[in-house]
């Protein structure tokens, strides 16, 4: 029987070290035929080697761990490590993917090599298609960190750049093509119509009360009806009123 | 309708009038018939045109006299009623005699002008409060509308930021990263699995027992972020180099715990860490007159577009606005060539 390889990926050398040696005590047999630092290095290792095995980070830069099982599905069996991702480890569960928890520990580690081993013996094939489970556990991922709104706005300012976080935004205001940002500090401009801004931002906190107006929610204090019956829209930070048009109303009777 | 008289809109418009116009007809029949019950006036006809002129009239002198004076007090708008409904008696009552054919000329007498200005006085407000006490429910409903909306926001906001605080604390990536390496270390390199230990307990004691409203120095803070990224140079190796430059005019300078802490986290977590070659770090201080800046520099990853750059960073916002109110700036800035630049702007006079 031929040796089993396997490459390790992590963009911490310690803890490739670490791993390697632990497999040294588990799998002296096995054979650690390549070591990556990132996702890419790791994809061409695999390309390369060819190894039974793929210990493979999750977080690494690059790409990521889940996105390097995605493209070798079927080339060889994956084990994850990670840190703390509870909700992609969650995905694994009942899987034919492994997954170790940092620190690894010896008595982990070897319940990992035995099933490995087993199924290596059983000449089981590794699962050729890896994307419903790893876009599932991805999703789960982003699910909690990603809101997936535009979470930060780039405005010209002086010579350069700057980051304007969207929350501290209290309304933007179409100019022709472009929409002026009103904040606290005061005003500026971005190249980008409202109607594409409108469809970016998270509608439970900017609310479009004008067809040329979208307010921030956090940052109304007061709305009240004039005696017309149109609404009028105080701010905190902001010293203009707000009208919303009559067509927009509704999300203020629905409250 | 306090609320309402702040704004800055016309109080005229075309349904609003038409609506308070349609009421006032209707108001003005019931009192024609009212008082042509108690056997007031000449008959139903008579009292029938002198109410709708007299009432109309009020009406009118009323809607135009607040779009004209647009009133922002509650007195000055109860002058502006009263004198419109003295007015439009007066003025309703002239156009109901010219309209009944008696001669206008009577109500140069004495006793006869009195007559429509008392009644006009009395039924107009009546009429008024009908018209104000309608305003007034409308009103309420929407500051009911926005107590609520505050009451929401304002709750979402201080759960949000109670887990932001517990997260910042003790990030599980950052722990579990770190133990694994000491574990590791123990096992080839045991004094520098000791230093990073030593580094570990430093970072965790400091950033663990400051609460939000104790104060350090820079140079206490420095150090705290020296034991971080020394962490950090011992998992990322040649991928991260840093350097910190405090000048010692600023050193003692008093500083809010755990406030560039999040920001070099950020620098690291989405700009050096996911990037393949890493890059530089750079924390620098300077005093600029009234000002204190601190400025960090990561040559990262920069920013993308949509995707979240780090919590932490409202947190330090949030805390700069209750610190030092509209003095405490958090600035975020693109690098050149790459990477962001995050600024924090305190007052130095306090000092």
């Amino acid at each position: 029987m031929t040796h089993i390889k396997a490459i390790i990926a992590d963009d911490e050398k310690q803890l490739r070290v670490h791993l390697k040696s632990l497999l040294f005590d588990l799998w002296p047999d096995l054979i650690i035929c390549g070591e990556a630092g990132n996702g890419q290095e790791a994809l061409e290792l695999i390309e390369k080697n060819r190894p039974d095995i793929a210990f493979l980070d999750i977080k690494m830069p690059g790409l990521s761990g889940m996105e390097v099982s995605k493209r070798i599905a079927g080339l060889c069996w994956v084990v994850f490590i990670t840190a703390y991702d509870k909700y992609a480890v969650e995905a694994f569960e009942n899987e034919a993917i492994d997954y170790l928890l940092k620190p690894i520990t010896h008595k982990r580690l070897e319940r990992a090599v035995r099933r490995l081993q087993k199924q290596i013996a059983a000449s089981i094939k590794p699962p050729s298609d890896m994307t419903e489970v790893v876009e599932r556990a991805i999703a789960r991922l982003y699910q909690k960190e990603k809101p997936g709104y535009l979470r930060w706005l780039r405005a010209q300012h002086g010579d350069g750049i700057r980051l304007i976080p969207v929350d501290e935004v209290c309304y933007f205001k179409a100019s022709d093509k472009y929409t002026l940002v009103l904040t606290k500090q005061g005003e500026l401009l971005i190249k980008k119509a409202i109607k594409e801004l409108a469809n970016e931002l998270d509608p439970n906190q900017f609310w479009r009360i004008h067809r040329g107006t979208i307010v921030n929610a956090h940052y109304i204090t007061k709305v009240s009806r004039s005696l017309t019956g149109r609404g009028v829209v105080k701010l905190k930070d902001r010293p203009e009123l707000l009208t919303v048009s009559r067509s927009y109303i509704n999300i203020f009777k629905q409250m | 309708m306090g609320t309402v008289t702040e704004t800055k809109i016309p109080i005229i418009n075309r349904r609003k009038t038409l609506t308070y116009l349609f009421y006032t007809v209707v108001f003005n029949t019931i009192i024609a018939i009212f008082l042509t019950s108690v056997k007031f006036g000449d008959g139903l006809v008579k009292n029938f045109i002198f109410s709708q002129c007299i009432g109309i009239s009020i009406c009118s002198c009323i809607l135009i006299g607040l779009y004209l004076v647009k009133p922002k007090r509650h007195l000055i708008e109860l002058f502006v009623i009263i004198t419109a409904m003295i007015g439009g008696s007066l003025i309703g009552a002239l156009l109901g005699s010219i309209a009944t054919g008696i001669h206008p000329s009577i109500f140069l007498q004495y006793g006869f002008a009195i007559r429509p200005v008392i009644l006009g006085l009395l039924f107009g407000s009546i009429i008024s409060y009908f018209f104000i006490s309608r305003e007034r429910i409308s009103a309420t409903e929407a500051i009911i509308q926005e107590e609520r909306i505050k009451r929401l926001t304002s709750e979402k906001k201080a759960v949000e930021s109670n887990l932001r605080l517990l997260q910042a604390q003790i990030e599980p990536h950052f722990l579990f990263n770190t133990l694994s390496n000491i574990l590791s270390l123990s096992e080839t390199d045991l004094e520098k699995a000791k230093s990073m230990l030593v580094d570990l307990i430093h970072y965790l004691r400091t950033s663990l027992s400051k609460t939000r409203n104790e104060t350090t120095t820079i140079d206490q803070e420095m150090e705290m972020i020296r034991a971080y990224l020394n962490i950090f140079k011992i998992r990322m190796g040649d991928r991260l180099r840093y350097n910190i430059d405090i000048p010692d005019t600023i050193k003692d300078f008093p500083f809010p715990p755990m406030l560039v802490q999040p920001l070099v986290e950020n620098a690291i977590n989405h700009g050096l860490e996911p990037k393949i070659e890493g890059g530089e770090l750079s924390i620098r201080g300077k005093e600029k007159g009234d000002i204190l800046q601190l400025e960090i520099t990561d040559t990262g990853m920069g920013f993308h577009g949509g995707e979240d750059i780090g919590v932490g960073l409202s947190n330090v916002r949030e805390r700069l606005q209750s610190l030092y109110g509209d003095k405490g700036h958090l600035i975020l800035e693109e690098n050149r060539p790459s990477g962001l630049k995050a600024i924090i702007e305190i007052p130095y006079d306090a000092y």
